[in-house]
This record gives structure tokens, C-alpha cells and sequence, in this order.
């Protein structure tokens, strides 16, 4: 790091903005550069002078008066007319619609190859002896079998009542409730599978589903199938927070090693686990877990607020070895 | 699961709860609610006039500002789209407002840590705070007094940009990422004039000592 980097960082970790992993980096280079040091001193000078201009809080007088005012020229302004209001409203679909184009173009692929997919299959069922069939319209529409009872999506889930894996295979069948049960088979990376595994997740669910739920989707992340969005880990920190089943928690907690290490969020998810869950399995896991990173201040600051305090003997002496490994803590 | 997760959750529902009120009382301002556009005025105007006056320095000027911000709001209530919290739209009409008034002001600045209230008299900002460490202590005081007064000297010379982002996250403690968003900016371009701000900052109290 060269002393000008040093610098700005001086300032946003003197405000507490740095990230962790760079307020590390910053502490190695004030350990070498004394003139770096004496920057951050004077910054932090700085700070101390600039709070003898306090912050006043408005009294009570200044907010009635300015109160009063107010309420006095919202008085005074004529009622909005209806073509003002119309206007207005028009203004705001028309904006709204100016970050619609993305989507309607969409649609509107998805119209002309739904349509054309349709026509397709009526003249191939049509001509059925022919030699040739017509050509479809749109080349690029995938053509590749869709499983037989697929739904292009699905809508009114009241929860989902069972999920089989076939053994040997990726094909899952999800049991799920609308107005009436329905069923639905289809690989484990369909989307309308996911949809259904996540809501499967959901405590609302039966203990046994969600259990089946968050195990397929957690197996899936360790994978490396399709997780990079944020839905699926989102799914996974919600059951790894709130789930009631341990066992379920667990296996929240196995889908999420992947990512402890770049995403902080599932980072903190971890360390709450850590700090507060009740199955000390899950609390022992997580310090597994959590030892790739534990640089990060605030991994350190847990593991050692666990070592001291917590209930489990075992986890307290785990704890404190994968602190003594790390050169940094005090 | 354990009492801090349940704490956690309950937290976030609570949070959400009030965030859902919000959202119907924005919904009912936008039908023409006077009522409810009222009660978005008492939840935010706190806030307002207390960046209004430390920014400005003076009462009278805090109280033209949140006159014109909330009227405004109330005139293009209808033109928020929840694309970002109210928070921060309202904020940003603030900001904007008191850019404008700094510019106008850049010229004519006096370098007083004073205000001045609705009568034209002047209150002493600093005299108005109690400082523990210096109580009955006059010549500590006296010294705050005049630091202080040097302070506001030095944040004169800030650009309008430079001392709306020093003021969003030094006094009023925001966040980089809101203060980017409420001033139309990135994240970064609002760290950049912070860095830039603390660094004529401390040139203009060197020059001081």
C-alpha cells in the first residue's frame, strides 16, 4: 500500500467506513510508516476539534414557530385541480414506464416464442405424415422436451407438502398446495423447483419438509449450482437464523460454507449463529466455519467475546485454540 | 433457536411494521391526505431543522429551509416512486436547498459560531452546550468558545459540496452511501470530497496555530 492510498483510508477508517479486511491492511502499513501515522494523528486531531462546533438541537420554540408556517402556507395553497392531479399521475407512468423497456422487450421474445413454440407444435400435430415440417419462426426457441406436468410458473403456494429425490438421479418431485394439492417433477435447477424448495424452507412448512428443503438447496450451493444470486443464500441465512429445527439450522449452515468468505452478510449470519443459537453442535460448526476468516475484526471480536463466555466448555476451548493460532488478537 | 435470534427477528418485524406505516401514509399524502402528510412532516422535521440550523447558522435561515422542504415535498409528494426511502428523498431536498443557500452565502460569510435567532439576536452556539470537561472553568471555556469559532471560520472556506458532505457524515453521522445517494452522487465520489474536505480542513487549523 503506497502512502496516498494510506491516506484516504486514514479518513474512512477514522469514520468507519473501511472494510475489515482493509483496516487490517492499513494497520500493517502504520506499523512501517511513522509519517502515515503522524496523518492519521493529525486526522483524528482533526475530529476532536471539529466536535467543539457542537450539533445544537432545534428547541421547541423553533419547531412550533416553523410548524405554524408551514401550516399556514399548506392553508394557503389552492386545492390541487383534477387535471393537475391527472397530469401528475400520468407523469409518473410515464416515468415509471421509461424502466420498463428491459421488461416489455422481454415480454415481448417471450410472446413471439411462446407463440410461435405454439404454432409449431398445431402444424406439426397437423401434418403428422408429411415429410417436412414447416420450419418454426424463431430458431433460437428451445425445443428440448419439457417435463410433463412443468408450469411456466406458479402462483397461490400455500405451502408444499412433500419433497422426494429419486435416487440416482437429479429429478425431484415437490408435492405442493394451491386451491387443490398439486404436484410437480422437474430437475433440481428448474425454476419453478427452486421457487418451491424455497418456499419449502419457510417455517410455515411441516419440520420435515423444510429439513428436505434447505438439505437439497444447502447441497446444491456446496456445489456450486446456480447460487450466486442472492435468493437461494437468502434462503439459507433466513433458516440458519430462524429455523426451529436444529437439524435444519445445520444443514442451512453447510450450504452457506461456501460463501462465508466473500460475503459478508453471510459472514454475520454465521457469527449470529455463533453467538446465539441454541444446539451447541451449531455454534461448534460455525467456528469451523468462521476459521478461513478469522482476520476479520469482528470474527475475532466474536470468537473471543464465545471463548470467554460461553455456556458449552468445549466450545469455549475450541474457541480459544483458533484464536491462539491467529498472530493478531490481544 | 436462541433469545438474541427471537430479539433479531422481532426487531426486524417491528422495523418493517413501521416502515409498512410509512408507506401508507405516503400512499394517503399522494391521494391528498393533508392529515397524513402532517404526520410524515412531525416524524421527520426534527431532523431537518437540525441540519438546516448547523448548517446555515442561522434560526431564520433553518426556518425559511424547512418551510421550502416541506412544501415542496407536499407539491411533488405525488412524484415519489418508493424507489428510495423517504428518508433520503426528503433529506435530499434538504441538501439541496441548503447547497443553494451556502453558494448565496459563500460571499457574504461572517466567521461566527454564532446564530441568529427570529428577532435578528444573536445566540451563541457554543455557549448554548454545556461542556462537562470545562464547567465552571471561564478561561477553558473561552478557549472552546474561540476554537470554535475558528472551526466554523475554517468550514467557510469548504466548498458548498465539500462542507454539505463533511456536515452529512461528521455532525450528522450518515452513512457515505446515503450521503452519495441524497446528493445525486456515488458512494465514492462522496468519500473522495470527504477526504478533500478533512484535508483543506486541517491546513486552515494549521495555518491557526
Amino acid at each position: 500500500m503506497n502512502c496516498e492510498l494510506a491516506h484516504e483510508r486514514i479518513v474512512t477508517a477514522a469514520y468507519g467506513e473501511l472494510p475489515d479486511d482493509q483496516v487490517h491492511e492499513l494497520e500493517r502499513h502504520l506499523g512501517d510508516c511513522a509519517d502515515c501515522r503522524k496523518e492519521r494523528e493529525q486526522l483524528l486531531a482533526l475530529k476532536v476539534l471539529a466536535d467543539a462546533l457542537p450539533v445544537v438541537e432545534p428547541g421547541p420554540n423553533l419547531i412550533a414557530r416553523s410548524r405554524l408556517r408551514l401550516d399556514e402556507a399548506l392553508d394557503a395553497l389552492p386545492p390541487m385541480r383534477w387535471y393537475e392531479r391527472l397530469a401528475q399521475r400520468l407523469a409518473n407512468n410515464v416515468a415509471s414506464l421509461q424502466a420498463a423497456p428491459v421488461a416489455a422487450a422481454l415480454l415481448l421474445v417471450a410472446g413471439i416464442g411462446a407463440g410461435s413454440l405454439g404454432g409449431y407444435e398445431f402444424a406439426a400435430n397437423r401434418t403428422a405424415h408429411a415429410a417436412t415440417a414447416p420450419a418454426p419462426a424463431i430458431a433460437a426457441v428451445k425445443t428440448e422436451p419439457q417435463p410433463a406436468i412443468a408450469q411456466p410458473g406458479i402462483t397461490n403456494v400455500a405451502n408444499v407438502s412433500s419433497i422426494v429425490r429419486q435416487p440416482g438421479s437429479d429429478m425431484v418431485e415437490v408435492s405442493y398446495n394451491q386451491l387443490t394439492p398439486e404436484h410437480i417433477q422437474g430437475k433440481l435447477g428448474d425454476p419453478a423447483i427452486r421457487q418451491l424448495l424455497m418456499v419449502a424452507t419457510e417455517n410455515s412448512s411441516p419440520a420435515g419438509v423444510r429439513d428436505d428443503s434447505v438439505g437439497l438447496l444447502a447441497a446444491e450451493c456446496r456445489a456450486g449450482h446456480g447460487c450466486q444470486g442472492a435468493g437461494i443464500r437468502d434462503a439459507l441465512m433466513v433458516a440458519l437464523r430462524y429455523d426451529k429445527n436444529a437439524r435444519v439450522r445445520e444443514k442451512a449452515l453447510e450450504g452457506l460454507e461456501p460463501y462465508v468468505a466473500e460475503d459478508m452478510r453471510v459472514r454475520n449470519a454465521v457469527l449470529e449463529a455463533l453467538l446465539n443459537d441454541s444446539d451447541p453442535r451449531i455454534r461448534t460448526e460455525s467456528i469451523n466455519l468462521l476459521e478461513p476468516v478469522e482476520a476479520d475484526t469482528s470474527v475475532r471480536q466474536v470468537l473471543y467475546s464465545v471463548s470467554t463466555s460461553d455456556d458449552n466448555p468445549h466450545i469455549r476451548n475450541v474457541s480459544r485454540q483458533v484464536l491462539s493460532r491467529v498472530p493478531e488478537i490481544q | 433457536m436462541g433469545g438474541a435470534g427471537r430479539d433479531g427477528a422481532s426487531r426486524e418485524e417491528e422495523r418493517l411494521q413501521i416502515r409498512a406505516q410509512e408507506m401508507e401514509l405516503i400512499r394517503e399524502a399522494q391521494a391528498g391526505s393533508r392529515a397524513a402528510f402532517d404526520a410524515l412532516v412531525r416524524q421527520y422535521e426534527h431532523q431537518v431543522l437540525r441540519l438546516a440550523l448547523h448548517l446555515t447558522g442561522s434560526e431564520h435561515d433553518a426556518e425559511d429551509i424547512y418551510q421550502e422542504a416541506f412544501l415542496k415535498a407536499f407539491r411533488y409528494i405525488g412524484n415519489f416512486r418508493f424507489e428510495c426511502s423517504f428518508y433520503t428523498w426528503i433529506y435530499r431536498i434538504v441538501t439541496n436547498l441548503c447547497l443553494d443557500q451556502l453558494r448565496r452565502k459563500k460571499t457574504r460569510r461572517e466567521d461566527h459560531a454564532v446564530v441568529l435567532d427570529h428577532s435578528g439576536d444573536e445566540i451563541d452556539l457554543l455557549a448554548s452546550v454545556s461542556d462537562n470537561r470545562s464547567f465552571s472553568n471561564p478561561a477553558k471555556e473561552l478557549d472552546r468558545k474561540v476554537l470554535g469559532q475558528q472551526i466554523q471560520a475554517a468550514l467557510t472556506k469548504l466548498t458548498p459540496r465539500e462542507r454539505m458532505v463533511f456536515e452529512l457524515k461528521h455532525y450528522q453521522g450518515l452513512r457515505l452511501r446515503t450521503i452519495g445517494e441524497m446528493l445525486h452522487t456515488t458512494e465514492e465520489t462522496a468519500k473522495n470530497t470527504l477526504f478533500r474536505a478533512t484535508k483543506k480542513l486541517r491546513a486552515q487549523l494549521a495555518e491557526l496555530r
